[in-house]
């Protein structure tokens, strides 16, 4: 029998000593591994986005390939080749980058929507379909892409049908002048590379498991269908949350109450994840549309909504 | 201090108790006394409470007056109470392992907890009411232990002697209680009514006492009554049944004249002159006796009724007198001069005693003559038994057969419970003369004395309760679950016949239309209760200490917004008052997890959030 709550801690620990001072964000990236989903981490660069994907990657020991995005890439680069082997006389599947455990997919904005959409196929399916053959990828899965929000010269921004395949968006935001100091030193750097796995793979799919045994009341899930009707509803949006937005955010909710130590969901879980599980998925109203806020963005109004929407009690 | 104490009881035990019973008591007190002396911990507090149910259980084998009754509720609630305070506090002192949090919860938990005591403990007397009058009731187990139930208050006694000097005391204990479970409708108007106990034939100047104390078991019929006499068809037929007090005699009392009576023993005996006793004392202490009362309008000789022809008994020593002066049969002759016959002259006697005499508790003694001659020459009042003396004396100097009779006035009729209720002072004696053709007849020559001051409502309404605690409680028996049982099948028969037969509602009786429509709410109700609609359900799932800290929190002006999670209400208060930041925090967790959580919390968990509650509702220190 594991005991959830302190492999999560060791698990938080091991990343936090590369991810200097940013607790909640770490916290975010293995609420997206335990909920078997895929996170967007999108910053400026040079705050720790990379250092995040790998720490996580190398606490678990588990297998971690970096794909550079650039936008000569195609699909083939990332999912594999089937290679004509002449002395056999027939065509033999030669694995990408894909085929591991943790794969962190740089700069994902910056290669065509081709290849974009082909990784995107393969990380929602949890394989790779290739000239009619099926290859299952490893469990677990997860997909730590990141996107540079500032830079749009030579870009192809993800379109919000293809954001949805993410569980959740993390931001990490500037470090505290503290923490930043202590970067300077060079403890994250150093930090990183002495991670050794703290947890096992097969500790990972075990939790995942657990996660989905967390309890959710009704009212629990009333209150997140009606949060996700308020962002269909909602006057500055054009296209609310999906259905698929939902179940993320209830498996994210699982993954945090689990995380917290807890074997049920409380509606602090819906609503601290309501911004990061949904913002990215809604469609904000362009500022000639009638009837859109001025000057609101896509986090601002969830977190409108929520702030607004009655709690169970 | 123990050593000495179990040699003590030892020896009580062996040598000195009367009894094995009072031997125990002793030792339970003394157990009890040295329990709260050296009372340190909570488990003290709890043997105390065990050994005090021990004299319960020892005091229920002693007595069965309707005081115990009163008492035993007394225990249960406190009983109950004191259990689960107990509970609570081993509880929270496991949790919080305070003193002072203790301390704030039993001052915090005390009021709720004595309403949850009292329904807790009137839920557990209708449950064991319930066992304990279906439950089959074998015999009366307990009743050997009662080993003094014989000799208790004196006041009626088995012999009568005149020449006893002095205020006598008037004692209001009651003897009796004397229910008609068969009619009439109004047995307070009726005439006649005394409660014959014991008559006597010899007087020798000074006592009367029984000259042949022959006594023959009675046999018993097939119907399982007594026979004592035959029904002749003059007087009214009256059913008695009859709770007897212990007052240290063996005789019974009853209406004369006595016909058949219904005891649950064979000891049954009766004299020549029809006084029946009883040797076993708890088959006294409830009867049931059919009597075949005077007729009312008696006319003196002109009775039509011939006597029974089975009465052969010699009427000599009814007539033999005592060595008194002549004076005494002068004055009944001149008395009763000129009257139409024996019925006539006893009428007249009667007369004139209750009429030239006066009635007086205080007797003193002015001459040295004998005690009747004082009386009838001297000091012309006296109490019942004078009068009676005279009465029977003056019948025997003038020929007629007499004898003298003890028992007890009709008493008090009390309107609540239906019943007469006989007290001491209702002790009475007066005279039965035998006229020819008629038979013995009873002739009270006291004037009545004026009626004292009844007891209060309250006083007979106590007694009525006392009476059905008697009769329903002490008395119950098999026989009567029995008649329960047949009743209840003989309603419930006609009742179905009825509702097959009525077409409307309106034609079924106004007391089944009631029942029917009380069933039918109580269904509905519960129907109701449970088809609700989930709307309000939420507030219902609040757990109630949540609620109470939301209340408190109200008081200080913070309420939870709407969109405000239970975390982020905590957060707030924490930052508004801090001091409530601690047991907030604990009790909110304990509502997440009573609310979205699948277990229930544990009894100490519960507990702990009790102290929590009692943290927060303490008033801030400015």
């Amino acid at each position: 029998m594991i005991r959830p709550l302190e492999l999560i801690h060791r698990l938080e620990q091991s990343v936090g000593r590369a991810l200097v001072g940013k607790p909640d964000v770490i916290r975010l990236a293995v609420i997206g591994l335990l909920a078997r989903g895929h996170v967007l981490i999108e910053d400026v660069p040079g705050v720790g986005k990379t250092t995040l994907a790998a720490a996580l990657a190398r606490s678990i020991g588990a297998g971690f390939q970096r794909i550079q995005f650039t936008s000569d890439m195609l699909p083939s680069d990332v999912l594999g080749v089937a290679v004509y082997q002449p002395d056999r006389g027939e065509f033999v599947f030669k694995p990408g980058p894909l085929f591991t455990n943790f794969v962190l997919a740089d700069e994902i904005n910056r290669t065509t929507p081709k290849t974009q959409s082909s990784l995107l196929e393969a990380m929602n399916e949890g394989q790779v379909s290739l000239d009619h053959s099926t290859y299952p990828l490893p469990r677990p899965f997860m997909v730590l892409a990141t996107q540079n929000p500032r830079e749009y010269e030579g870009t192809h921004p993800l379109p919000e049908s293809q954001l949805d395949r993410f569980l959740l968006r993390i931001r990490i935001g500037y470090p505290a002048a503290s923490d930043e100091k202590t970067i300077l030193r060079g403890a994250g750097e150093h930090a990183l590379h002495a991670i050794s796995p703290v947890v096992s793979v097969g500790d990972v799919l075990e939790l995942q498991d657990v996660v989905e045994r967390v309890r959710t009341e009704d009212s629990i899930l009333e209150y997140l269908m009606a949060l996700v009707a308020a962002t269909r509803a909602s006057a500055p949006l054009a296209l609310g949350a999906s259905p698929r937005g939902s179940l993320a955010l209830l498996r994210a909710a699982q993954a945090r109450a689990l995380a917290d130590g807890r074997d049920y969901v409380v509606p602090d879980d819906i609503k601290t994840l309501a911004v990061p599980a949904l913002a990215h998925r809604v469609l904000l109203r362009t500022r000639t549309d009638p009837g859109a806020g001025s000057g609101m963005d896509a986090e601002s109004v969830i977190r409108a909504l929520v702030q607004d929407l009655a709690v169970p009690r | 201090m123990i050593v000495i104490g179990a040699a003590a009881s030892a020896l009580d035990l062996l040598y000195l108790a009367q009894s094995l019973l009072d031997g125990f008591v002793r030792l339970l007190l003394f157990l009890l006394l040295y329990r709260l002396y050296t009372r340190r911990s909570l488990r003290d507090g709890r043997d105390v409470g065990f050994l005090s149910f021990f004299m319960l259980v020892a005091a229920s084998s002693v007595t069965f007056d309707v005081a115990f009754l009163f008492i035993f509720l007394v225990f249960l609630v406190l009983g109950v109470w004191a259990f689960m305070l107990h509970h609570i506090l081993t509880e929270a002192d496991r949790v919080a392992g305070s003193r002072a949090a203790a301390a704030t919860a039993r001052a915090h938990l005390a009021p709720p907890l004595l309403a949850l005591s009292v329904a807790a403990s009137v839920a557990t007397l209708a449950a064991t009411a319930a066992f304990f009058f279906i439950i089959p009731r074998v015999g009366q187990a307990a009743l050997p232990l009662r080993a003094r139930l014989g000799a208790m208050v004196s006041g009626f006694s088995d012999h009568v002697e005149l020449g006893a000097f002095g205020e006598i005391e008037t004692n209001s204990s009651v003897v009796m209680r004397v229910r008609f479970p068969d009619g009439p409708a109004a047995p307070e108007r009726l005439a006649n009514l005394r409660w014959r106990g014991i008559a006597f034939d010899h007087f020798d100047g000074h006592s009367w006492t029984v000259d042949r104390p022959q006594v023959s078991a009675l046999p018993r019929s097939g119907a399982g009554l007594f026979d004592v006499s035959s029904y002749r068809g003059v007087g009214p037929f009256v059913t008695q049944e009859i709770y007897l007090e212990p007052i240290g005699t063996e005789r019974i009392f009853a209406a004369p004249r006595l016909l058949k009576l219904g005891l649950a023993t064979d000891a049954v005996r009766i004299d020549e002159m029809g006084s029946v006793s009883v040797t076993v004392p708890s088959a006294r202490l409830r009867y049931i006796a059919h009597s075949e009362l005077e007729p009312a309008t008696r006319q003196a000789g002109h009775d039509p009724v011939t006597p029974a022809a089975s009465n052969v008994e010699s009427l000599d020593r009814y007539l033999r007198l005592p060595p008194t002066s002549p004076r005494v049969g002068d004055l009944a002759r001149a008395v009763s001069a000129g009257s139409h016959g024996p019925s006539d002259a006893a009428l007249r006697l009667t007369r004139f005693l209750s009429n030239e005499f006066r009635y007086t508790l205080a007797l003193s003694r002015q001459t040295q003559l004998g005690p009747l001659e004082e009386f009838l020459f001297v000091r012309r009042s006296g109490n019942c038994e004078y009068f009676a003396t005279a009465l029977a004396i003056m019948l025997r100097s003038i020929g007629i057969p007499a004898r003298l009779v003890n028992g007890f006035q009709r008493g008090e009729w009390n309107p609540y419970g239906r019943y007469f209720i006989v007290r001491q002072r209702d002790a009475h004696s007066w005279v039965e003369a035998y006229i020819d053709r008629i038979g013995w007849v009873t002739l009270d020559p006291s004037p009545r004395a004026g009626p004292g001051a009844g007891p209060s409502p309250l006083g007979l309404y106590l007694d009525a309760l006392r009476l059905r605690w008697y009769r329903y409680v002490v008395n119950w028996s098999l026989r009567d679950q029995m008649s329960i049982a047949a009743v209840f099948q003989r309603e419930t028969s006609t009742w179905r016949q009825r509702l097959f037969e009525a077409r409307r509602f309106g034609d079924l009786p106004p007391a089944g239309a009631a029942w029917a429509a009380l069933v039918a709410g109580v269904v509905a109700l519960l129907l109701w209760r449970r088809l609700r609609p989930s709307a309000a359900q939420p507030t219902l799932r609040v757990p109630r200490f949540y609620q109470r800290a939301l209340r408190t929190l109200a008081r200080r002006g913070l309420h939870p917004a709407r969109g405000e999670t239970v975390r982020e209400f905590l957060a707030r208060v924490g930052a508004a008052a801090p001091a409530c930041a601690a047991p907030l925090a604990r009790l909110t967790a304990g509502y997440e997890q009573t609310r979205f959580g699948s277990a229930e919390l544990r009894t100490d968990e519960l507990a702990a959030l009790d102290l929590c509650l009692a943290e927060l509702e303490r008033p801030a220190v400015p």
